[in-house]
């Protein structure tokens, strides 16, 4: 690989080195220096995680080469504070719980440092602006918010430094706002997550992926590659055990390599381990793989008809889990009804975007045992499958769960912890695979998309009297988590509600798109987006407050469920009555009232968003100053 | 029409805690140390959320101890008691019990050594922030000298705990269970602003009311709400992964669009504590409720603002303008057809 001299200041260290030539600023830093605070969350300059100062302006490590950081004054997040202290900014963050996952907290205080450094009487405004091209998708970023206005008053001398101190305790450590244990490990950029981690004699991972949505695999030649300076190993699913080989959360149809057939585009086919990044990418190319395209299947509905493309043999309807749930008489329901509601609600597929790409390790110990480190989400359920896959006892697989860089759910589902096992277990070598943004977004699991269709029967005093539920969802490929999220879905279906006569399904069905698998609500939002959408259209039919229609039906002590569980507990009551209060919300039924209601606005909202207007202001009032 | 409308909606919502349908458990070691600080050791995974953080928390507090002075063992099948995943809503109601209850086991020994040892009836003992003493007596040590006390007595003080949550399978056929053993409830509001040019929807406030039992962080709470609003609010009216014949069409943060600091509504939280009976702690969750009522209270928001009911996520600015141009004079058809109904029903009474 092409060399080149590079002479800059990092931190105030003069560096002199010899890199390679491709290399990013942000390679540089991590690799060569081992700087790890700047992270890589998408390579393409777009979430802000590898922010750093060149020359003292707030840049994206991974959009300049390194050759043009030659002669410059580099500043990282290792570089804000000496070892041991934190900034006014840092301590801020710790202070509000600013951080939670931490994976973008370096960059996002690199770009509040800089805000105030900028301008450090910057107004709440300039400062959204100002980080507004960093991505955190933990925090809601209202906590962010704080702490630099925080920071800003102290630095200021507007508060004391003592606003930055953890507040006292009172009598109990229950209800108290104990900072976070492990903010200073993350608004520093010291702690470690997978990708972050070296281990001497570590072979990198990359994996080929399926560029079709569903084929049958002919032949696989690793040959070439396998004979490539610098390769290791390459696997495939010859390298499995056969018999045992397939995982899942409910349904065990995965592979950890495609076996004989693809069936979504981004499944893996093989993976090499090689001495460098560059020779395992490079090696990829050399892999070939021949397939035989099959009609793909892309619509559940689609799905679910006689003749449709089927994606895993087992399942000829191509259905992954139907559940139902039933109570009392539907039919009686309707009749009952003054007034009938019936309409189809959808919702998208949506991606976790963690800003932590998949990463992990594994190696094998002295004592044989095959270790995986990785941000899962479920390190007991993910040895056990790894464990029957490899047919190993339990205790001969350790799983350690890496610092999570966000889940979700994401990260519940194992989708390339058999194939570092795998590796290491072939190499005897610790083994690293790092995803690229790209790369999780195509082989990760969504939420599921769903379509439902709603019929709801009421009396004219608002009263439910039946509900119809059924809604559809595209599980992709792989079963993954589909059953739990049917399930969840159904149970929680026609919302915090009793419902005497209901009738709910729920159904996952495979098709070639990416997986659909777990994600925070698992099912819950998209069943009740659509009741709670059904909810506010009866409230107008009826002409009744949104509040009150929801009262009248509520889940109290003593209902029943949609799956006849009688509630010892439920606090729907206060919740509905502060949120009332609590929003100055003004009564009436919801029939497009925006326009002449009068609790609109107040402290409790912002001002819109006017995005640049404040340098229109700047220009107006400079030309004001000209005449 | 008015170029930029606003409007408000709301939305109320349920959830259930720990895993769903099922038996759920975890495990927990504690050991009071030397110094007066503690172990707790269990499989607990922190994603983010602050678990560790609130697990320190429910140790000190019943240790009688500080949070800084509690280290976890975590994150580990082979050195670690399970604790399974982080998920469900169960890391706070399934570890905080755990812990709470190992630790309330270790103290147990502690405390049993002690009163032996001052000559005190066990139920005088008290300790909290670092100090142990006996009510009604002058006695009164630090936790350093308590653990030392206990120790030269030869006791090690541990104790160690599962948890449980009682769930049952659903009947197959009628779906009839007892899925969790606690449910929480929530409500939001939300107040949007809609430029009717370009279809642009600003989230300009979030009401959000979130029962969590009881509030071990208030403020690690509040960021759970705040995390969850936001990816409800991106879900909404950017979030969409889309395929194309099994391609993607979006590759990357370009084209998959997330909310970022500008699109941040003002969140205004309020916890209820509806105390969990049936757990030691009394807590519950709030990881994945918080989302829930997000979307269907800004789409009713935006029905409130201009009239459009979006039943299609995500309600993007192409969405709405084709929805504001296929809109129809007046209130929508079925709310007609109602007011029909109703009208001859009471002409019948």
């Amino acid at each position: 690989m092409p060399k080149l001299k590079i002479d800059l200041e990092v931190n105030n260290r003069k560096i002199s080195k010899e890199t390679d030539a491709h290399k990013r600023l942000l390679d540089f830093l991590r690799d060569d220096l081992n700087l790890t605070g700047a992270k890589e969350g998408c390579g393409a300059g777009e979430c802000g995680t590898c922010s750093v100062f060149v020359d003292g302006k707030l840049v994206k490590s991974c959009l300049m080469p390194v050759a043009k950081a030659s002669g410059a004054k580099i500043e990282t997040i290792e570089g804000l504070a000496d070892p041991g202290s934190l900034t006014p900014m840092q301590k801020a963050f710790h202070k509000t719980g600013a951080s939670q996952c931490g994976y973008c907290i370096p960059g996002m205080v690199m770009a509040a440092t800089s805000a105030l450094r900028e301008n450090p009487s910057a107004d709440i405004e300039e400062i959204k602006e100002r980080l507004g091209g960093n991505i955190c998708r933990c925090t809601g970023y209202t906590k962010i918010f704080e702490a630099v206005e925080i920071a800003k008053a102290v630095i200021a001398g507007d508060m004391p430094e003592e606003a930055l101190d953890e507040e006292p305790v009172g009598e109990s450590y229950i209800g108290h706002n104990v900072r976070r244990l492990d903010a200073p490990s993350k608004v520093s950029g010291r702690l470690r997550y997978a990708a972050d981690i070296k281990m001497h004699d570590m072979l990198q991972m990359q994996v080929l992926r399926s560029p079709h949505p569903h084929a049958n695999i002919v032949s696989i030649d690793t040959s070439e590659a396998e004979a490539m300076d610098g390769v290791v190993c390459v696997i495939t699913s010859d390298d499995v055990p056969a018999e045992t080989d397939g995982f899942g959360v409910f349904v065990h149809d995965q592979p950890i390599m495609a076996r004989g057939k693809v069936r979504h585009v981004g499944e893996a086919i093989a993976a090499v381990a090689a001495e460098d990044l560059v020779s395992a990418r490079r090696a990829l190319s050399k892999i070939k793989v021949e397939y035989e395209e099959l009609p793909g299947v892309y619509d559940p509905e689609e799905a679910m008809k006689a003749g449709a493309a089927v994606v895993h043999d087992y399942a000829a309807d191509n259905i992954v889990k139907h559940i139902p749930v039933r109570k009392g008489d539907v039919a009686s329901g309707f009749a009952s009804a003054d007034i009938v509601l019936e309409d189809d609600f959808s919702t998208q597929q949506v991606e976790h975007a963690y800003l932590e790409p998949e990463a992990g390790i594994a190696y094998v110990d002295p004592d044989d045992v095959i270790v995986v480190m990785s941000p899962s989400q479920n390190i007991t359920h993910h040895r056990h499958m790894l464990a029957h896959i490899l047919g190993q006892p339990i205790n001969k697989v350790r799983f350690i769960m890496s610092p999570v860089g966000g889940g979700f759910g994401g990260k519940e589902d194992m989708i390339y912890q058999g194939m570092l096992a795998l590796m290491a277990m072939k190499t005897n070598r610790p083994v690293q695979l790092n995803f690229t943004r790209e790369e999780s977004i195509i082989a990760s699991a969504k939420r599921h998309p769903s379509r439902v269709h709603y019929k709801m029967g009421l009396k004219w005093n608002g009263e439910i009297t039946a509900i119809q539920f059924s809604m559809i969802s595209d599980g992709g490929a792989y079963g993954m988590s589909s059953e739990g999220v049917m399930r969840k879905a159904a149970i929680l279906s026609c919302g915090p509600y009793e419902v005497h006569n209901l009738s709910v399904d729920t159904t996952a069905v495979y098709t070639n798109n990416t997986p659909s698998g777990a994600f925070r609500t698992f099912g819950g939002m998209q069943a009740q987006f659509a009741t709670e959408s059904m909810m506010d259209m009866a409230a107008e039919a009826l002409e009744m407050d949104p509040f009150e229609i929801r009262r009248i039906n509520m889940m109290k002590v003593g209902s029943k469920t949609h799956t006849q569980h009688k509630l010892t507990a439920a606090s729907l009551d206060a919740c509905l009555d502060a949120a009332e209060t609590d929003s100055r919300w003004e009564k009436g039924t919801p029939n497009v009232r925006g326009s002449y209601r009068s609790d609109l606005g107040g402290d409790d909202t912002r001002a819109p968003c006017t995005l640049g207007a404040r340098f229109m202001d700047r220009k107006t009032s400079q030309d004001e100053r000209v005449v | 029409m008015e170029r930029k409308l606003r409007g408000r909606g709301m939305a109320a919502s349920w959830y259930g805690i720990a895993r769903t349908a099922t038996i759920d458990r975890a495990g927990a070691w504690a050991e009071l140390d030397d110094g007066g600080t503690a172990k707790i050791v269990t499989g607990v995974t922190e994603i983010g959320e602050g678990i560790l953080t609130l697990l320190c928390q429910v140790a000190a507090d019943e240790l009688g101890i500080k949070p800084s002075e509690v280290t976890i063992g975590d994150n580990d099948t082979a050195r670690s008691p399970e604790a399974a995943h982080a998920g469900a809503t169960r890391q706070t109601y399934m570890l905080g019990n755990s812990v709470h209850l190992a630790a309330q086991e270790a103290k147990k020994h502690l405390f049993e050594e002690l009163a032996d040892h001052w000559e005190v009836e066990l139920d005088t003992l008290q300790s909290f922030d670092g100090e142990v003493w006996a009510n009604g007596t002058n006695l009164r040590i630090t936790m350093e000298d308590a653990v030392a006390i206990c120790k030269a007595r030869g006791v090690v003080p541990v104790g160690s705990a599962s948890f449980t949550a009682h769930g049952t399978g659903l009947d197959p056929v009628d779906g009839s269970g007892s899925p969790w053993q606690t449910y929480v409830f929530g409500t939001q509001v939300a107040e949007v602003e809609i430029d009717t040019y370009t279809g642009e929807i600003q989230v300009l406030g979030i009401w959000a009311v979130h029962d969590v039992g009881r509030a071990i962080n208030p403020r690690g709470v509040e960021g759970q709400i705040e995390g969850g609003v936001v990816q409800g609010l991106g879900q909404a009216l950017m979030e969409d992964y889309e395929t194309v014949n099994g391609h993607t069409t979006t590759h990357g943060f370009a084209k998959y669009i997330l909310p970022t600091s500008l699109d941040i509504p003002q969140i205004n939280c309020t916890l209820v504590e509806d105390k969990d009976p049936l757990s030691p702690l009394g807590a519950k969750g709030i990881g994945e409720p918080s989302l829930v009522p997000t979307a269907p209270a800004i789409m009713n928001a935006i029905y409130d603002a201009i009239g459009v009911r979006m039943k299609s996520l995500p309600a993007t600015p192409e969405k709405i303008l084709k929805a504001l141009k296929e809109k129809t004079p007046g209130r929508e058809q079925y709310v007609q057809n109602a007011r029909a109904q109703r009208a001859q029903a009471h002409r019948s009474i």
